[in-house]
């Protein structure tokens, strides 16, 4: 019995198996109480109690929730598209759960049983080309919200899946701008490689901060995240893309879009903050009496160094999944045609010019460069600079429209100049 | 058997396809659908034996092959002989992603992720889009005629014969290379493709960057007319009410 336990853990396939299931429990849990946690954010933004009755601090809020959810009537109502109705929750979710398997969650251990030498990673799948792969399943998202705002026959869910396509589209590419700055300087598509990368020099935050920015963005917007909710913008669209959706089948694009957040959060903390090592430059700390500590969390084999490891990178989760809920409480909603023009005329053209330098630090050979980052902040400094001086807003409303309106008379005085 | 008979097995196949296809294909009531599933399946059984005994591939043998080129296969038929537009649509990205997995089994991991986030992930999102924006789910005339009529199927269907046949004959007759051993899988599939592009086809790739280059100014110059509206007239006196604002005439 014992032997067999070790057989498989001491196998990678058995491993990651293990791996697989316990974290796919672990997610849905996460899944859960992250609502519990945005309606205590909500809650401490706006100076309120938030959810405080069922069970000790409201703990047991998700339990309750879920209990609702399932009691509740499923409805379908008449003259939607039956099949795509009931298929496109089940995209949503799926789409959003698969994610997870290539995050580098507790990097490389070894049992006590095993041989020396022999290393495991503790994680579900490492595939040689992760990032794409993250890429490519959450370019895969869009599905989900399109479909069900389509076959509802409801013209408020379909213009929330419009926009949502639209939107999506458009961030994607100022996404993949951003996460190939940092494949050209790690040289690496594999997660594993860019967290080794990160531990042998620096976090990717402090070699590339703007490209940081502009993942964080980009994240915000592929989640569907204020300030980027203009698919489900309550004011304007009911409920935007599920407003015809009720029970269970409601509660999937509910949980799927928290489990995208969590995705994208492990992919920030993959790529920019190092992901399992707890502090950066842990290697020039091995010396010291504490830094010695934090080294052999970032560097041991021993399993209990991978549960601390894993222990970080689930805070480190646990940060990015506060931030965006954060945002949420505390930006207003962006206009649709603010939105586009953030992507196209400002977030593009800066992702173009940090590709353009960090191509010329790889051609000059030195892809980890102190120059990346003075560079970065340089061309934002720029492109803020060329924004003030032709005068126009990138967020404003555009000249030419408002000049229209005045003239018809849809807006106040006199047409601007 | 020779080579040379196993390229006219495929023709059989191939025209075996398309009578299938032609068959399936809607014509309004009198859909032979039946038939065309039936020729459909021994066409699929004609080209799985091509490919074990004519070209001695063992793929034909794995289970994921066969699932998945079913899948493909019938999701490409289903994408010209449905009648609804969005699911046309639909079963074309399960295509791609049918295709996608089978590059997977292939060893071409990255083929497969650039063909789920080119194809799947936007193409085809705009497609899905374009055809939600023309179409609600439930239309109240019911399904309309050109969606549920094919239009020129006998012809189409001999194009797409051709083509097959075309291309089924290259496939057999051509020597290929055997597959490189292990050493060129374990070198990262990304690196081995960028270093192709960059250096054996390097001029097709700078031409493919033109074009598309030269597509998207097209495009602009096509879709963008100007909006004069510095020079609007005051709107009481030059122009009649409900012509201020844009003068843009399309053509």
């Amino acid at each position: 019995m014992t032997a067999m336990v070790q057989d498989i853990l001491g196998s990678q396939l058995g491993l990651s198996l293990c791996f697989i299931a316990v974290s796919i429990l672990v997610i849905l849990t996460a899944v859960a109480y992250c609502i519990y946690f945005e309606r205590k954010i909500a809650a401490w933004t706006q100076d309120r109690y938030g959810p405080n009755r069922v069970g000790p601090l409201g703990l047991l809020q998700p339990v309750a929730d879920g209990i609702k959810f399932i009691l509740k009537e499923d409805f379908v109502p008449g003259r939607v598209d039956r099949v795509l109705f009931h298929v496109a929750p089940m995209v949503a979710f799926i789409v959003a759960m698969i994610g997870f398997v290539v995050l580098p969650f507790g990097g490389r251990i070894r049992w006590p049983w095993m041989e020396e030498g022999t290393e495991l990673l503790l994680q579900g799948a490492s595939i040689d080309i992760g990032l794409l792969y993250l890429l490519a399943v959450g370019s895969m998202a869009v599905y989900g919200v399109v479909l069900g705002g389509w076959s509802s026959n409801n013209k408020y869910a379909f213009y929330g899946a419009m926009r949502a396509a639209a939107q999506m589209l458009s961030y994607e590419i100022p996404m993949g701008l951003a996460l190939l700055t940092v494949i050209l300087a790690t040289g690496a598509l594999r997660l594993e490689s860019i967290v080794d990368a990160q531990v042998a020099h620096a976090w990717n935050l402090l070699l590339h901060p703007v490209a940081f920015l502009m993942l964080l963005t980009t994240a915000l917007a592929e989640t569907n995240r204020a300030p980027f909710d203009l698919a489900e913008a309550e004011q304007e669209l009911v409920g935007g893309y599920h407003t015809e959706y009720t029970s269970m089948k409601f509660a999937l694009f509910y949980l799927g879009e928290y489990a995208h957040i969590i995705t994208a959060s492990g992919l920030l903390a993959t790529v920019f903050l190092g992901g399992w090592e707890p502090v950066p430059f842990t290697r020039l700390l091995a010396g010291t009496t504490w830094g010695g500590w934090l080294h052999w969390i970032a560097s041991s084999t021993s399993p209990l160094a991978g549960l601390v490891r894993l222990g970080v990178f689930g805070g480190k989760i646990a940060f990015f999944v506060f931030v965006f809920m954060w945002v949420r409480w505390s930006l207003p909603r962006f206009r649709f045609d603010q939105l586009m023009r953030l992507a196209w005329k400002g977030l593009v053209p800066v992702g173009m010019g940090m590709l353009a330098v960090q191509g010329w630090l790889l051609y000059r050979g030195t892809p980890v460069h102190w120059s990346a980052p003075v560079a970065e902040v340089l061309l934002l400094v720029i492109a803020g600079a060329v924004n003030v001086a032709s005068g126009r807003e990138i967020t404003g409303r555009q000249a030419s429209l408002l000049r229209a309106a005045s003239v018809r008379g849809e807006v106040g005085g006199t047409p601007a100049r | 058997m020779t080579s040379g008979g196993w390229v006219y097995v495929t023709y059989t196949v191939a025209a075996l396809g398309a009578l299938a296809l032609y068959l399936a294909l809607p014509r309004g009531r009198a859909s032979h659908r039946t038939a065309g599933f039936v020729f459909g399946v021994a066409s699929m059984a004609g080209l799985l034996t091509v490919l074990r005994y004519g070209l001695g591939d063992p793929a034909a043998s794995n289970l994921y092959f066969l699932i998945l080129s079913f899948l493909t296969v019938g999701g490409a038929v289903r994408v010209v002989t449905h009648p609804k537009p969005v699911y046309s649509a639909l079963y074309f990205v399960m295509v791609v992603l049918a295709t996608a997995a089978l590059a997977v089994l292939a060893g071409a991991e990255f083929l497969a992720a650039a063909l789920v986030i080119v194809y799947a992930g936007a193409i085809l999102v705009t497609y899905v889009f374009v055809i939600m924006l023309a179409q609600q789910s439930e239309s109240a005339a019911g399904a309309l005629t050109y969606d549920t009529t094919a239009r020129e199927p006998g012809w189409s269907v001999v194009a797409g014969f051709v083509l097959v046949a075309t291309l089924a004959g290259v496939i057999l007759e051509r020597p290929w290379p055997a597959a490189e051993g292990e050493a060129g899988v374990a070198a990262s599939n990304a690196l081995s493709i960028g270093r192709e592009v960059l250096t054996r086809y390097a001029v097709s790739l700078e031409l493919a960057g033109v074009l598309l280059l030269v597509a998207m100014i097209g495009a602009l110059a096509i879709a963008r007319k100007p909006v004069p509206t510095d020079e609007v007239p005051p709107p009481d006196e030059t122009a009649p009410p409900g012509e201020t604002g844009r003068r843009v005439r399309p053509f």
